[in-house]
């Protein structure tokens, strides 16, 4: 990306734009369909049908009924919709740290929202399952079977509701967490959870708004990581599905869709499903294929990962890395013990990045997750590069800190320090905005790190 | 299947001697599609990226509206739109209650089908939280063109759903309306019925929400919005667009007052939009602005809608199956009845009506509780001899119906 002095910055950052900022082919379509008709889906055309095709291409085959849509939060509110209608359940199981969208039906359960509201904000219809992290989780890495261990806690938490009376409509999930800080679930532990939920009469949704059309490289879609057997009930798509046009999309099976033409209620959405979209999604499928993104994403992700992996041996602030293709995180600890969120740091580093003219996030409940999701065109060259500045700044921060020193004294000392910082941080977010702004200018003026 | 029936070649004709592109803000623009094409090529991201593209859009929007109205959203779409329009009515006001015209539609996501009479009287029914006034419609409504002063009356119906929902211990919110209930069947609400509506929700400690993503950007000629035909000394608390400010570009805004923007962000939460405020739909918004004002669409909205109504009040006197012709620049409704006194609306003739035009490459539609109502919302360069064309079609086949019944009456009655 290039700022407005024409200064070029590497973008790991920009899943939206999927196969790559501005893509020549992408933007061709869009606008020899803008050029023809651009219209409403009371219009029959092509495009629509053509895509859903190429679409459900990708899917296992009960997965078989799009509905086009504008965002992400279009998409999940939709396919609550069609839970709640499927068999006139009300409850919805939804995991820690989740984020699925801005509307209110989806801030009702996306804890990584509500729980900012304060603590009685979650409403009595949701419930709250703990993630699937197998770092920093309740069941961790030493588990010997973590995916059971938190597949009984979906199990337990629908006994509990069942005893109060209350239906089970969905567990939703976005396949790979990302919000919640570039969680992988284990490997079984989607197939656990759906058969609790499908037993209790609900649906398994997944979100694959932020993480699917092949970022995780193995597979199209991340829930395909957790094994050929697992096939959830409706699949939600959005972000990179354009390649930041907006549009989304819901997919489902026959008799989730024909219980919800059912209720008489017709379903229209007046962007949704237009031909420019359609033609814009077509041609982000094209160059997926044509460009073989899915095999970059293998190949770079695991270039990527190994170069963390390296990193990880050398610098004791960061913890865990993880990830698929190019989704990836990097952990990043204050005590590899104890595995503190080293959140200040964090955010240090990501500042200095920009100055190194890389752009990265962090997110995480403790925002101290370094999260990768770069365009699909991310190439070797630029994970190298990434990871070498990475390396330079923690080695200064570590320097600067006396990190790597032994002396546990001074470790604690700084510790506590950086604990009163942190809690000032997590006031309100207008503060954290100003707590930043203060954080930056000390740091810049007197390279003091972590007072 | 009925695309393929139609010989593509009629239609491209039709659409180009109807919808000439040399007068814009129609489908395709060339302006448009060019600026879309411009932003494309230089970049597309979201929001966390400052951009001038959102300050200008929003600066240039902000000159069509009254000065409180200050603060804009971007999104996607008009739900979208009308989600964020009670979110921030409610973190406002600390209030839950919403109030609602009868027959409304306000858009398809959960909250919005809660308070869509439209929708939700085939559903689940309606929430306890939510309060249905009746529209205020002067031709089919509670209170007639009869009436000494339909306004105070329909006011004071509102009045009286608050009075009773705080009897109830409930709080009003937001009174919600479109300002021209297209769905509800291109309804006029009379002048003053929104200061009067506006007086008791504020009053209550609510705040009233505009819908104009059906009818906003000078459809209605004499202003930019329809809002503004209630009077000069009507301004809502927020304000809710979307469908033709991008052209169709999915893109939509909401405009509220400072204060308004403040309790929301005051929550700590972030409102965050991926697509929403990205500099290509700000750049195709910028566009439509730009050609409405240079191809003065809102005068010749005013001209062309003044033609029309012209045109379709002869009709009225013509053909007894009009009960009544209303509208405002080119949002015009033909609501076509049974008989005169009752006002039965004539919904299978209606239905006939659109099927027989669709034959005659004209594409109309038509809504209101009754499906009766035959709804006109061209594109803003429709012209003269586009209106000419249609009325003259549907009085041909206005005719043809009529006497159809009458040779049907005379062997049995005519039942449709």
């Amino acid at each position: 990306m290039f700022d407005e002095k024409g200064e070029k910055y590497l973008d790991c950052i920009n899943n939206v734009a999927h196969v790559g900022h501005s893509h020549p082919y992408v933007i061709k379509a869009a606008t020899k369909q803008m050029e023809l008709l651009n219209t409403n889906s009371r219009f029959l055309h092509d495009n629509l049908v053509q895509y859903a095709q190429r679409l459900t291409a990708t899917l296992p085959e009960k997965l078989s009924v799009c509905y086009f849509v504008n965002s992400g939060s279009e998409a999940n509110d939709l396919a609550l919709r069609l839970a709640r209608q499927y068999h006139g359940h009300q409850d919805v199981i939804t995991l820690e740290n989740a984020y699925h969208g801005h509307v209110t039906s989806l801030i009702d359960i996306s804890p990584y929202k509500f729980n900012q509201l304060g603590k009685d904000s979650k409403k009595e219809f949701v419930h709250v399952a703990p993630s699937p992290d197998i770092y920093r989780g309740k069941y961790r890495e030493d588990h010997p079977d973590p995916a059971s261990a938190y597949a009984e806690e979906v199990k337990k938490i629908i006994e509990e509701t069942q005893k109060n009376g209350r239906k089970i409509a969905a567990f939703i999930a976005e396949s790979m967490q990302s919000c919640g800080g570039q969680v992988i679930p284990p490997v079984g532990y989607f197939q656990k959870v759906a058969e609790y939920v499908r037993a209790a009469g609900g649906v398994f949704i997944a979100d694959e708004v932020q993480v699917g059309f092949g970022r995780v490289g193995k597979h199209f879609w991340a829930f395909q990581l957790q094994g050929e057997d697992f096939v959830p009930d409706i699949v939600t798509m959005g972000k990179p599905i354009g390649n930041g046009h907006p549009m989304s999309c819901v997919v489902t099976t026959r008799e989730i869709a024909e219980s919800f033409g059912a209720s008489g209620l017709e379903y229209f959405n007046t962007f949704g499903g237009n031909p420019v979209s359609c033609a814009i999604g077509l041609a982000v499928l094209e160059v997926i294929e044509k460009e073989d993104l899915q095999g970059n994403a293998t190949r770079v992700g695991n270039y990527l990962l190994e170069l963390l992996a390296e990193q990880k041996e050398k610098h004791p602030l960061v913890g865990d890395i993880r990830g698929v293709g190019l989704f990836v995180g990097v952990d990043l600890v204050k005590d590899q013990q104890k595995r503190t969120p080293a959140t200040a740091e964090a955010l240090h580093l990501i500042y200095k990045l920009k100055e190194h003219q890389i752009l990265l996030s962090a997110d995480g409940p403790h925002r101290n997750i370094l999260k990768f999701k770069p365009p699909m065109c991310f190439t070797m060259e630029d994970a190298k590069h990434v990871v070498e500045t990475i390396d330079a700044l923690l080695t200064e921060m570590e320097e600067a800190t006396g990190m790597k020193t032994e002396n546990n004294a001074s470790t604690n000392a700084q510790c506590k320090r950086k604990v009163g910082f942190e809690f000032f941080f997590l006031n309100s977010y207008s503060d954290r905005c100003l707590a930043k702004q203060v954080y930056i200018t000390l740091v810049e003026h007197t390279f003091i790190f972590g007072w | 299947k009925l695309l393929c029936e139609c010989p593509p070649r009629g239609i491209r004709e039709e659409l180009s001697n109807h919808s000439p592109r040399s007068l814009a803000v129609g489908h395709c623009h060339p302006d448009i599609v060019k600026a879309a094409h411009e932003q494309n090529q230089l970049l597309n991201t979201n929001s966390r990226y400052l951009h001038d593209n959102l300050v200008d859009y929003a600066e240039r929007l902000s000159k069509t509206l009254p000065e409180k109205l200050c603060i804009f959203y971007f999104l996607n779409s008009g739900s979208e739109a009308n989600d964020l329009a009670l979110r921030l009515a409610r973190q406002y006001t600390k209030h839950e209650d919403v109030i609602v015209l009868d027959h409304a539609y306000h858009g398809h996501l959960t909250s919005l089908i809660d308070i869509s009479p439209y929708k939700f009287r085939n559903l689940e029914g309606q929430k306890e939280w939510v309060h249905v006034a009746p529209v205020p419609d002067t031709y089919r409504g509670l209170y007639r063109e009869d009436h000494e002063d339909s306004v105070t009356a329909y006011a004071n119906e509102v009045k009286n759903i608050i009075e009773q929902a705080h009897k109830r211990g409930r709080k009003i919110a937001a009174f919600f309306a479109e300002s021209l209930p297209s769905v509800g069947g291109q309804i006029i609400p009379p002048a003053g019925y929104f200061q009067k509506v506006a007086e008791h929700v504020h009053k209550a400690g609510g705040v009233f929400i505009a819908d104009e993503i059906q009818v906003g950007f000078g459809r209605v000629g004499k202003h930019f919005w329809a809002f503004q035909l209630q009077g000069e000394d009507f301004v809502p608390d927020i304000v809710t667009m979307g469908k033709p400010i991008g052209n169709g570009h999915p893109l939509a805004c909401v405009a509220t007052t400072k204060e308004i923007a403040e309790a929301f962000a005051a929550t700590g939460v972030e409102y965050f939009n991926t697509f929403g405020g990205n500099p290509v739909s700000c750049a195709i918004g910028l566009a439509v602005l730009d050609v409405i004002e240079k191809e003065h669409l809102q005068a010749h909205a005013t001209e062309v809608g003044n033609f029309l109504m012209k045109l379709l009040k002869e009709q009225k006197i013509k053909h007894p199956i009009i009960g009544d012709v209303r509208g405002s620049g080119l949002f015009i409704g033909v609501d076509l009845i049974k008989d005169q006194a009752e006002r039965t609306p004539a919904t299978a003739e209606a239905e006939h009506l659109i099927t027989r035009l669709k034959e005659e490459y004209i594409l109309l539609s038509t809504d209101g509780p009754g499906r009766n109502v035959l709804k006109f919302k061209p594109p803003m360069c429709f012209n003269k001899e586009d209106a000419k064309f249609v009325v003259d079609t549907i009085d041909k086949l206005l005719t043809d119906i009529e006497k159809e019944c009458l040779s049907q009456e005379k062997t049995s009655t005519c039942s449709t």
